[in-house]
């Protein structure tokens, strides 16, 4: 740093903690800023991660690997091939997608009808594999009555809780599902309730059933085929590596897989998210337009109060640019000084406190459901890099903006005037 | 010498004004703070400039330290047309060739006795070793060594305006503009004050000009340069 930089570092320092008083008081209102954004961030990245965390497990994954057609036509004709299959599972269990995922499902899903002796009702049939669904969808503990699929079931059925009460099944009834084959033909198959589930979606409790992939292969005539295969990573940031390294894989199967992103195989999902994000820098901009407003009013107040001091730092040489730069950096510091306490506080109060989870089960006492999802009420808070070099750049942004003002206001004191000025 | 600011060979005075003219508008009423002031001032001069209040030797003070730009006329300072100069420039001579001291004396709060003194040459970037050798000499000179770790909220009023005396010459300038740097002084401070700047300036050669209505200084002077209403009236060489 040149000699007058460091003159100039050197007053804005001092002044600083010359006054003591009223550099702690406006600072106060970056630091509670900084430290409400740490932890609403943390909060808002938590329930979001909770909400995809939820939506993709109840629907696509992650990750979805199904025909390019299958997402507007939703009919058999639009499968992924045993052929297809098996480069996905390749692709799978390359590195880049290993290393990040939770578990691969396949799936079959089909629309049709559910009837019983009480009447019929339609429904979206899904066959599984047991083992890799209970790990993907953790729909098994949802369970109400009976049992979850296992791995040597033929002809059982999972039942959303509410589909079984209208169709008047317990476990162990028998019921039968229509649907079209994948030649086109009206099929059906009689499978018996393994168990009822209630997952707390109307559409899903009162209209879905899961029966094993095989018995759905061969009823449906598609042996080996599927509609989809959902991919559940270990976080849902790794989506974009993961999408690109499936599409890489995949590149030459193009026609026939398409590879998606939870943002687009769920748009419902997205919009939530999205706009709850929104919601949360409106609230972040207010906060620092508050903060803001009180670092510009100090530093202001400051510039005011030493008008005479900055004449005499002209009247002894230095510039008028450079008088607007102690200014500048007293703004900044105190803002970089207030908003680092401030990050740290905010992280210690949601570390401290909350690591286990904030409970919100006492502001709603029934089940919250938004985008076909199902809102955990306890929202464990969650940080990252990310938040981290956000919360950096605010800091950047709220000292610049805060300090260009006063320190303009510097240059432009006249220094015969400001001899004059009482102190 | 600096750059960009060097004399386009007007003489050798320390000071030279022509047709000098400072004219304020206030809600419409024109006041003359100064009127065609044309003056030379010699290197070593010690020149008081005297009148009643409001007869315009602060503004005259601040134009010919280049704190104010003339409405009309011209300032020369060591050989350069300071109105002539850029803010940029201007700033460069003030710190080069110019002194002040101002009646409340004016130090920097947040420095202390030596950084204050030292300010202009730490401008300069002359080097840490050489800046202290040269404050501390002063302050032994003028009566204030030891003093220089103390900031000036715990200086008397004497003290605080021999630092900023200090501060003024420790970078020999071409000239030390001093307005009422005796006001705030009770009388025995403010004559050991004055010694010390006739002292300075007998010694070291160094030009002051002083704006007061302090009879010790003009005493002093060698020349008086009595102004009314903006005007010279009189000016009076002792030599």
């Amino acid at each position: 740093m040149s000699t007058r930089g460091s003159i100039r570092l050197r007053l804005a320092l001092r002044n600083l903690r010359r006054q003591k008083r009223r550099s702690v008081l406006s600072g106060s209102a970056m630091v509670l800023a900084m430290a409400l954004l740490v932890f609403s961030r943390a909060i808002a990245e938590g329930g979001h991660e909770d909400w995809i965390d939820a939506g993709v497990r109840m629907g696509g994954g992650h990750v979805s690997v199904e025909a390019p057609e299958y997402r507007t036509r939703r009919t058999l004709e639009y499968r992924l091939s045993p052929e297809v299959r098996q480069a996905v599972r390749d692709a799978v269990a390359s590195p880049d997608v290993a290393m990040r995922l939770v578990v691969a499902a396949p799936r079959l899903t089909v629309h049709g009808l559910a009837s019983s002796s009480s009447g019929a009702l339609p429904a979206t049939i899904m066959g599984v594999d047991p083992e890799r669904e209970r790990a993907f969808s953790g729909l098994d503990e949802k369970l109400v009555e009976g049992r979850w699929l296992e791995p040597d079931d033929r002809v059982r059925a999972y039942v959303g809780a509410r589909l079984a009460s209208r169709l008047k099944l317990k476990d162990g009834s028998r019921f039968v599902l229509t649907a079209q084959d994948a030649n086109g033909d009206i099929t059906g198959q009689m499978v018996r309730v393994a168990g009822t589930f209630r997952s707390g979606i109307p559409e899903v409790d009162e209209g879905f059933v899961q029966i094993p992939l095989t018995t759905a292969q061969e009823w449906l005539a598609m042996p080996g085929a599927v509609t989809s295969e959902a991919l559940l990573l270990r976080n849902s940031r790794d989506v974009g590596p993961v999408r690109s390294a499936m599409r890489s894989a995949l590149s030459e199967w193009t026609d026939e897989a398409a590879v998606l992103g939870w943002r687009e195989s769920m748009p419902e999902l997205d919009a939530a998210v999205r706009m709850d994000d929104w919601a949360d820098y409106i609230f972040h901009l207010v906060l620092f337009v508050i903060a803001g407003t009180a670092i510009v009013n100090s530093i202001l107040m400051s510039v005011m109060y030493r008008t005479r001091e900055f004449g005499v730092l002209r009247a002894l040489g230095l510039e008028r640019g450079e008088v607007g730069r102690v200014v500048f950096i007293e703004g900044m510091v105190l803002t970089a000084l207030s908003g680092l306490v401030g990050m740290a506080l905010g992280a210690a109060i949601v570390w401290g406190f909350f690591r286990n989870g904030l409970d919100f089960s006492a502001m709603w006492d029934m089940e919250m459901e938004a985008a076909g999802i199902v809102i955990d009420p306890v929202i464990v808070p969650r940080f990252h890099w990310g938040q981290i070099v956000q919360s950096l750049f605010f800091i950047l942004v709220i000292g610049s903006l805060s300090s260009i003002y006063p320190a303009w206001r510097a240059t432009r004191i006249d220094v015969a005037e400001a001899m004059k000025f009482e102190e | 010498m600096s750059d960009g600011v060097n004399g386009n060979g007007n003489g050798t005075a320390a000071v030279r004004t022509e047709d000098l003219w400072k004219v304020f508008a206030h809600d419409g009423i024109r006041v003359e703070a100064v009127r065609d002031v044309s003056m030379t001032i010699e290197p070593g001069e010690f020149v008081v400039l005297a009148g009643p209040s409001g007869s315009g030797k602060t503004t005259l003070l601040n134009l010919l330290g280049g704190l104010t730009r003339p409405t009309d006329g011209r300032v020369w300072i060591d050989g350069t047309d300071i109105t002539e100069l850029s803010e940029r420039k201007l700033a460069r001579l003030r710190l080069e060739r110019l002194g002040f001291v101002f009646q409340a004396y004016n130090l920097l709060p947040v420095l202390t006795a030596l950084e204050n003194a030292e300010f202009t040459l730490l401008l300069r970037d002359v080097p840490p070793e050489e800046r202290r050798e040269k404050v501390e000499k002063l302050f032994e000179r003028i009566g204030i060594a030891g003093l220089e770790d103390r900031r000036p909220g715990k200086l008397s009023g004497g003290q605080q305006q021999r630092v900023a005396v200090a501060r003024a010459v420790v970078g020999e300038p071409a000239l030390v503009l001093a307005d009422e740097p005796t006001a705030n002084l009770d009388t025995a401070t403010s004559t050991a004050l004055i010694d010390l700047m006739a002292e300075l300036n007998r010694d070291l050669g160094t030009t002051f000009v002083f704006a007061t209505h302090d009879t010790r200084l003009m005493d002093r002077a060698r020349r008086v340069v009595r102004l009314v209403d903006g005007a010279i009236v009189d000016d009076d060489r002792r030599d």
